[in-house]
């Protein structure tokens, strides 16, 4: 049970600081604040920070020995940097992490089974499951299918919905539209939006497509060079020239340059 | 071949697949690779000649008791000494276990001597053997032997497929970073790997025990039913089984036709041809041997 | 890196100190103590061998054993067969020792570390039963006998002549290892047990190099095994168990991975383990003396895992950490 007061933000992140390797610095201060029930967007190009951030926030930092060397990040008032991710995932903070987010070799039904749900009982997580597939009607269709055989639209719904069964408060969703073809992303992004409405849970996502995150989210951070760029309502940072031109890969004016020079950098396997 | 080879084969395969089990439930769920596996079946096999000197009366009870120290010691062995290596080189913790097969192979000795020891004499039964078409005949605990070997792949593969932690232990194995993500304790998955590990390897030694005794030197089984969960491919049970009748066939078979000497080295030799032919055995899959 | 092997004065004067004291301590020590220097001489071979193969390369082998048998054997049938001299069979030995590691390094230009160390595992076996076939075919129960190695009328048999014999092949060995350490090899064996993928990549012929790990490591290992049948006197399967390839894997592991002085402390460290275990037996009941060698087998397992717990670089770890400590207190760095 939360105990968040009604202006309070959920999550914050005060000068957050990580290196990799104790001498690489992913990040140089980053701060961030999200309100209960919003969707935040993080933006960014590779490289950006996007992903250590998120990953500071869970827990999962330790991956690639990373560790958080200054800042602090609050979850409903409390302390929660350096904790261990089992710790953080029992506080409401589920990941869906960009790699890897279904068990291949599990079918949809059992991928969603193993989800543990501490802070639900039984005839919660019913529930819980049957929204499933309820916002996710194609899985339902899939039940015994293999995790592995899925398209990639299949697999990150499936991500989405055992993330949902952990009944989570703050969900992380680390690069929601990689390798998705734009239609599939667009009925990604409404239905995760529907589950924000739904469910009231609070959402983090990470992006590089700019123009579909800021479509659905209430605020929006830029990360660039592991530091906070740009920040602000998402209405105003769609309008913003500079996101325009790096991210949402339009001309503006006469800084017309070629669509191929602005286009975003295919996706790559790399961590940010 | 006889039919009287045919059980051999079958009682031996049993016991191969049996010990198996140990082998790949740890490998599946944490990818170590435990060592000392024989010495903890020996273990198990001596918790029962406690627990008959004990219950002599009542062999259920003794029984029960020794396999429920079987799992217990499993949990145990994670708990205090296995658990440190989460996380680190697979290779360190595989050296790990071979330590612990050292340090059990020398405590059994001291707590129990190099005596042989016979607890079905204990209960007073003396293993009759059974002919189960005329003129096959295996002994009584060796058909206890095949039917609890069938009775634990049965119930494993249930657990494994049916039940929800049984689905979230294949899950650890499977991805062991997003298991945890999905609020999967692996320290308890582990944990209860390794006991059930121990379990069946305690029911392997104790069966055995009732056929022809315990001694130090049996933990050399355990060393032998590897070839069978290698064939099989590390991770799969059913694999396992396969494994176990090809190399009982083939080590019976070199006793018969070739030399009796052959026996403790046939299930090396099929090992040796399988890692060169198909390393990552029957089921297992190829990116297995990257991943160590 | 020093290209010369004693560069300093002050190298130069440990180094003659520690000559010093080795051709000094046969005069000086006690029987006993001599026995256990050349056991540990003796040792120091296989345990080198382990280290270039293991430490540098990064090859897990679990074949030790096997290889010292196969190395005992070709003296103790050559011996039995032919009354071949030392002079035959020593070299008869390396040649198996080559050829055994030529085998043994098949595999691992498929495998890799754990499939790697299972498949030696399986050569280990089939070698130790090669060899029990041949003494069960002979009926030779209590193994072979070999007659010390003699030229004309001496022969090498008093503690303080194998002393001086060791001493020399443990120094060779010593040398051959300091020098593959710094050659071309040493630097692709390096270059092998880091990353073999990117090794490749680098131009490396990671299959040559393999194998020539594999056959450097059982060719020193087999020649060790010989140097122990004349040692004994004796050659008899029943001494090579998986145990005695533990003890070396250990010898390693407690000197510390990868480094030549922790090679020589683990062997050191090893040898001398059972002896003091059997000092203290002899504090307890009765009924634990009785039976010292599973007390042995117990205290070196908790050894074993004590290391690898809590100290994986081993004895050469612990010393720097050590070093590193006493310089900090004595010399107050600033932070």
């Amino acid at each position: 049970m939360t105990d968040v007061a009604a202006n309070a933000p959920l999550l914050t992140v005060e000068g957050l600081e990580v290196a990799y390797h104790r001498v690489a610095i992913a990040l140089y201060g980053v701060c961030l604040r999200v309100m209960p029930q919003t969707i935040v967007v993080l933006l960014g190009n590779n490289g950006a920070g996007k992903t250590t951030t998120l990953r500071a926030i869970s827990g999962f930092i330790g991956l690639d020995d990373a560790s958080i060397t200054a800042g602090c990040i609050r979850f409903a008032g409390q302390a929660i940097q350096g904790e261990p991710p089992h710790a953080n995932t029992r506080r409401g903070i589920v990941l869906v992490p960009e790699r890897d987010k279904v068990f291949p070799n599990l079918t949809v039904a059992e991928n969603l089974a193993v989800a543990v749900s501490h802070r639900a009982g039984t005839a919660e997580r019913q529930r819980l499951e049957a929204l499933v597939f309820q916002f996710f009607p194609a899985l339902a269709r899939l039940r015994s299918q293999l995790a592995g055989l899925l398209s990639g639209g299949e697999r990150q719904m499936l991500a989405l919905g055992s993330a949902i069964v952990c009944k989570p408060e703050l969900l992380l969703i680390d690069e929601l539209s990689l390798g998705l073809a734009p239609v599939v992303v667009e009925d990604l992004v409404r239905r995760v939006s529907s589950i924000r409405q739904e469910l009231g849970i609070t959402i983090l996502l990470v992006e590089q497509n700019a123009s579909v995150a800021l479509a659905v989210a209430d605020y929006g951070y830029v990360l660039e060079n592991g530091r906070v760029a740009l920040e602000g309502p998402a209405a105003e940072l769609r309008g913003r020239g500079e996101i325009q031109q790096s991210y949402l890969g339009q001309a503006s004016g006469e800084e017309r340059r070629s669509y191929r020079a602005l286009r975003q950098r295919p996706a790559e396997r790399r961590n940010d | 071949m006889s039919l009287q080879l045919v059980a051999n084969v079958v009682v031996l395969a049993a016991i191969y697949a049996l010990v198996s089990t140990g082998y790949v439930l740890i490998y599946r769920a944490s990818r170590v690779l435990n060592l000392a596996h024989g010495e903890l079946m020996m273990v198990g096999a001596y918790f029962l000649v406690a627990t008959a000197g004990l219950f002599s009366g009542d062999p259920l009870l003794a029984l029960a008791l020794a396999a429920v120290c079987g799992l217990v010691m499993g949990m145990v062995v994670y708990v205090v000494l296995m658990r440190w290596m989460t996380g680190e080189a697979v290779l360190a913790a595989v050296l790990i276990t071979i330590a612990l097969g050292i340090l059990l192979r020398g405590l059994v000795i001291l707590i129990w001597t190099t005596q042989q020891f016979y607890p079905g004499a204990t209960f007073g039964w003396r293993n009759p053997p059974v002919a189960i078409v005329p003129g096959v005949q295996i002994s009584a605990a060796s058909l206890a032997i095949v039917a609890v070997a069938i009775l634990v792949y049965v119930g494993l593969f249930g657990f494994l497929q049916f039940t929800r932690w049984g689905v979230r232990m294949r899950a650890a194995g499977q991805n062991p970073l997003l298991a945890e993500q999905r609020g999967i304790r692996l320290h308890g998955v582990y944990a209860f790997a390794w006991g059930l590990s121990t379990f069946t390897a305690s029911v392997a030694g104790m069966l055995m025990a009732l056929d022809s005794g315990v001694e130090s030197t049996m933990a050399i089984i355990g060393l032998k039913a590897f070839p069978a969960a290698l064939v099989g491919g590390l991770d799969s049970l059913l694999g396992a089984v396969l494994g176990a009748l090809i190399v009982a066939a083939a080590e019976i078979a070199a006793i018969q036709y070739v030399n009796p000497l052959l026996s403790d080295v046939v299930p090396f030799i099929v090992l040796l041809i399988v890692l060169a032919i198909r390393p990552w055995g029957l089921f297992g899959s190829r990116e297995q041997l990257d991943r160590v | 890196m020093e290209l010369r092997l004693l560069g300093t004065t002050r190298q130069r004067i440990r180094f003659a100190l520690v000559l010093l004291v080795l051709v000094a301590l046969p005069f000086v020590a006690t029987p006993f103590l001599l026995d256990l220097a050349n056991q540990v001489l003796l040792a120091s071979i296989g345990a080198l061998a382990l280290m270039l193969l293991t430490g540098f390369a990064g090859l897990i082998s679990l074949g030790t054993a096997g290889l010292l048998a196969a190395g005992a054997y070709a003296v103790g049938v050559l011996v039995r067969e032919a009354n071949a001299p030392f002079w035959v069979t020593l070299p008869a030995a390396a040649v198996l020792g080559a050829l055994l590691g030529l085998i043994f390094g098949l595999p691992s230009l498929r495998l890799r570390g754990l499939y790697l160390a299972i498949s030696t595992l399986g050569l280990h076996f089939v070698v130790i039963y090669l060899g029990g076939e041949y003494e069960a075919r002979e009926i030779l129960s209590t193994g072979i006998m070999i007659a010390s190695p003699s030229i004309g009328r001496w022969s090498l048999s008093s503690g303080r002549e194998w002393y001086f014999a060791l001493l020399f092949f443990a120094g060779l060995a010593l040398l051959i290892s300091i020098n593959l350490q710094r050659s071309r090899t040493g630097r692709a064996w390096r270059a092998l047990r880091e990353r073999d993928v990117v090794a490749s990549a680098l131009g490396i012929d990671v299959q040559r190099f393999k194998l020539m790990a594999f056959m450097v490591s059982a060719t020193m290992t087999a020649v060790a095994g010989a140097l122990f049948a004349y040692f004994r006197n004796f050659v008899s399967i029943d001494a090579f168990s998986l145990y005695l390839t533990v003890q070396y894997v250990a010898m390693i592991i407690i000197g510390g991975m990868g480094s030549i002085p922790g090679a020589l402390l683990g062997a050191g460290f090893v040898i001398l383990f059972p002896y003091a275990i059997e000092a203290l037996a002899g504090l307890l009941p009765a009924r634990f003396s009785n039976t010292v060698f599973a007390l042995d087998y117990a205290a070196f397992g908790v050894v074993m895992i004590l290391f690898l717990l809590l100290e994986p670089a081993g004895l050469i770890g612990i010393w720097h950490r050590l070093r590193a400590s006493l310089a900090t207190t004595s010399l107050r760095l600033p932070r």
